[in-house]
């Protein structure tokens, strides 16, 4: 097996008054992959992440970060981090903001001028190279603090809520910024809310929940679980149960002339027989799709009480 | 060495896009005009082209090299360097730790190759360059002043800078504690105003009951030296005024090495923002010998009179009574001088030590 990008055996943290962020989270990040780690707001992302950048001391942290212990600030060389509301010194202009950046990562001086241009050409901002951030947008300072983290070089990407409050033109060239990035083989690692962005990069995810990782997988693996069929069928009369589908067959939600039969797999010739007893009982055959978990459906699944189902408290727990 | 460097030019950068930076440069630059349009002749002061004459303040008595070094260190170092310049610093630079501490810029200059410790000293390093680039350029204009205007060259004015930096830095080591812990400006100015409120009340108050110590041992050696006079001139001679008045003094001076042993052993322990600055009068303006008092002539016993009216407080130095005001002066001086630098800069060097210790450890130690 090769060494992992990020190889997390035990993090734990317990604040001051007993309150418990993360209990002994354990998961790995391949090298090369975009990795979504997601949860609802206080489940513990932000602090995982901080862990992992030393911005927050943990109570007990086994693993490593690009082959070194989880803590040691030496690999903090190859990481590029881009927080959540994070704040450029409003009097720096982009163009000092990315080299300030760069020099504390110890990106030599030339090499730090050639990346900042390039990088402020990549995130859109060449004609703003020169002006100060503090008159920048939202959505400008957001990818100049792309810039910034990206200007070392970095072997892993840190991106928490990286498109927020970017419009959907740069949300777009960001998510192709993250598949260029991972088609060089760098890693990406990001903590988001957007669901359905996340779904659209991420190769693996991991949904936390109360500081515990509640499911984690590839996204297509986890996608396939509760996927399979809907063969949808017009009866000429009463309606019959189908041979290979799960159950009695139910009343379309938008057409009640409709049946739906569920078929629990993925794999076209499990369906051929019940379309054969439907066409041999003269049923219409309307329509056959393949049905996928959607990465919303998987999210609300694993952070609701399987009793209830109603949604659990993120928070961090005593 | 990469991320000093970057420290430093990004400390800069955010302490010059404020406007006090460059308001607190202008001032500097207007006092170095007003000190150049300041002189004096044979006659008196001299304002630009006018002469007001002023009999104790002329070249008969001053020459115009020194005229302009007392007036630098007087004017420029203790009131402007020292105290104005200072307070600009202050306000200038208070923001500069709940700044790095705040949220959204913290995380991303943590998560760098840097350690903690590095970062809070290199951006403390950072915060000192507002006083030692402000009392730069104002020594560099004074030096220009001095020599073309005084006819002195006198580099000894550039120590000026290392010690208001030195001075300044005991402040700021404060302040930057004061607001990595508040992660408020304003908390951590207004504390850091009361911490050397405090210093120079506790300074002063040393200075004071110093000074009357020192004038009642003085007092002391003048009473016993009045009274082998008189028993020089007959041994029969009746010295119990001189007694009472010598166990008085005694009494006093015992209530006033109690009260200054508190003091002094506070002070020593805190830094010395007032001492520190007074070393470069010692350095450059006592160097030319422009404070020695001349002494009194004779040492003759005072008269009844003049007696009476040192008790009324007229003519006496510190409630000495018995005790010629030159001796006292002088004593003070002694006793002053005798305070090494490295004692005044070493104690309170100490003590910034101290503060930056804390700081790091409270920086190091919390979880952003």
């Amino acid at each position: 097996m090769s060494e992992a990008a990020i190889d997390i055996a035990c993090i734990r943290k317990t604040y001051k008054g007993r309150v418990t962020a993360l209990h002994e989270v354990s998961f790995r990040v391949e090298p090369g992959e975009i990795f979504g780690l997601l949860g609802p707001n206080g489940a513990g992302k932000s602090t995982l992440v901080k862990i992992l950048l030393t911005v927050v001391r943990p109570t007990e942290a086994r693993g490593s970060l690009l082959g070194r212990p989880i803590g040691e600030k030496a690999a903090l060389a190859r990481v590029g981090y881009l927080p959540e509301q994070h704040r450029l010194a409003p009097y720096l202009t982009a163009r000092q903001a990315v080299e300030f950046s760069g020099a504390l990562s110890g990106v030599r001086r030339g090499e730090r001028r050639r990346r900042t241009d390039a990088l402020l050409d990549l995130v859109g901002l060449g004609a703003w190279k020169d002006r100060r951030v503090g008159m920048f947008s939202k959505g400008m300072r957001q990818r100049a603090g792309l810039a910034a983290a990206l200007v070392n070089d970095p072997q892993i990407l840190f991106l928490d809520e990286p498109t927020d409050g970017v419009d959907p033109v740069g949300r777009k060239e960001i998510r192709d910024l993250l598949v260029r990035m991972r088609s060089e083989g760098r890693t990406v690692f990001l903590n988001s809310h957007l669901l359905s962005e996340a779904e659209q990069v991420c190769d693996r995810v991991a949904i936390l929940l109360q500081g515990r990782v509640v499911k984690q997988g590839a996204l297509v693996e986890l996608q396939r679980e509760g996927a399979g069929q809907e063969l949808v069928v017009r009866w000429p009369s009463e309606p019959r149960e189908l041979p290979g589908c799960a159950g009695p067959p139910r009343v379309h939600a938008d057409d009640p002339t409709l049946h739906v039969h569920e078929i629990a797999s993925l794999d076209p010739s499990d369906a051929q027989p019940a379309i054969d007893a439907a066409r041999a009982a003269n049923a219409v055959i309307v329509s056959l799709v393949s049905r996928r978990q959607r990465l919303e459906d998987l999210f609300i699944k694993a952070v609701s009480d399987p009793v209830t189902g109603r949604p659990l408290p993120p928070g961090a727990s005593r | 060495m990469m991320a000093l460097l970057a420290i430093l030019v990004d400390t800069y950068r955010e302490l010059s896009s404020k406007r006090l930076f460059w308001l607190s440069m202008a001032l500097s630059g207007f006092l170095v005009l007003c000190f150049a349009a300041v002189g004096i002749n044979e006659r008196g002061l001299v304002l630009l082209t006018w002469t007001i004459e002023i009999p104790l303040l002329n070249t008969s008595v001053l020459e115009p090299g020194e005229f302009y070094k007392l007036t630098f260190y007087t004017l420029g170092v203790r009131v402007w360097l020292a105290w104005l310049a200072c307070l600009l610093a202050l306000v200038s630079s208070a923001g500069l730790f709940p700044e790095l501490v705040s949220s959204g810029t913290v995380e991303t200059l943590l998560a760098r190759p840097i350690t903690r410790w590095r970062l809070y000293l290199f951006k403390f390093v950072g915060g000192l360059l507002f006083t030692a680039l402000q009392v730069a350029v104002f020594c560099a204009a004074s030096f220009l002043v001095i020599g073309v205007r005084g006819g002195a060259w006198e580099p000894g004015i550039f120590l000026a800078v290392p010690m208001v930096t030195l001075f300044y830095s005991y402040l700021f080591a404060a302040c930057a504690l004061l607001g990595t812990l508040t992660r408020s400006a304003i908390a951590a100015l207004l504390l850091t105003v009361l911490f050397w409120g405090f210093l120079f009340t506790l300074n002063t108050s040393e200075t004071i009951v110093n000074s009357f110590r020192v004038a009642k041992v003085e007092e002391i050696a003048a009473i016993d030296r009045f009274g082998d006079r008189r028993r020089q001139k007959d041994p029969n001679v009746d010295i119990s005024d001189l007694e009472t008045e010598r166990s008085l003094a005694e009494e006093a001076l015992g209530s006033l090495r109690t009260a200054h042993r508190i003091l002094f052993t506070a002070k020593t322990v805190l830094p010395k923002p007032e001492e520190t600055v007074a070393l470069v009068e010692r350095w450059i303006v006592d160097a030319a010998n422009l404070r020695s008092v001349a002494p009194e002539d004779g040492d003759d016993e005072p008269s009844q009179d003049t007696l009476a009216k040192r008790r009324r407080g007229r003519g006496s130095s510190f409630g000495s009574v018995r005790a010629r005001e030159s001796d006292v002066l002088e004593a003070v001086r002694r006793e002053r001088d005798a305070r090494s630098a490295t004692w005044i800069v070493g104690t309170s060097l100490a003590f910034e030590g101290m503060l930056l210790l804390l700081g790091c450890v409270s920086f190091s130690k919390r979880d952003f």
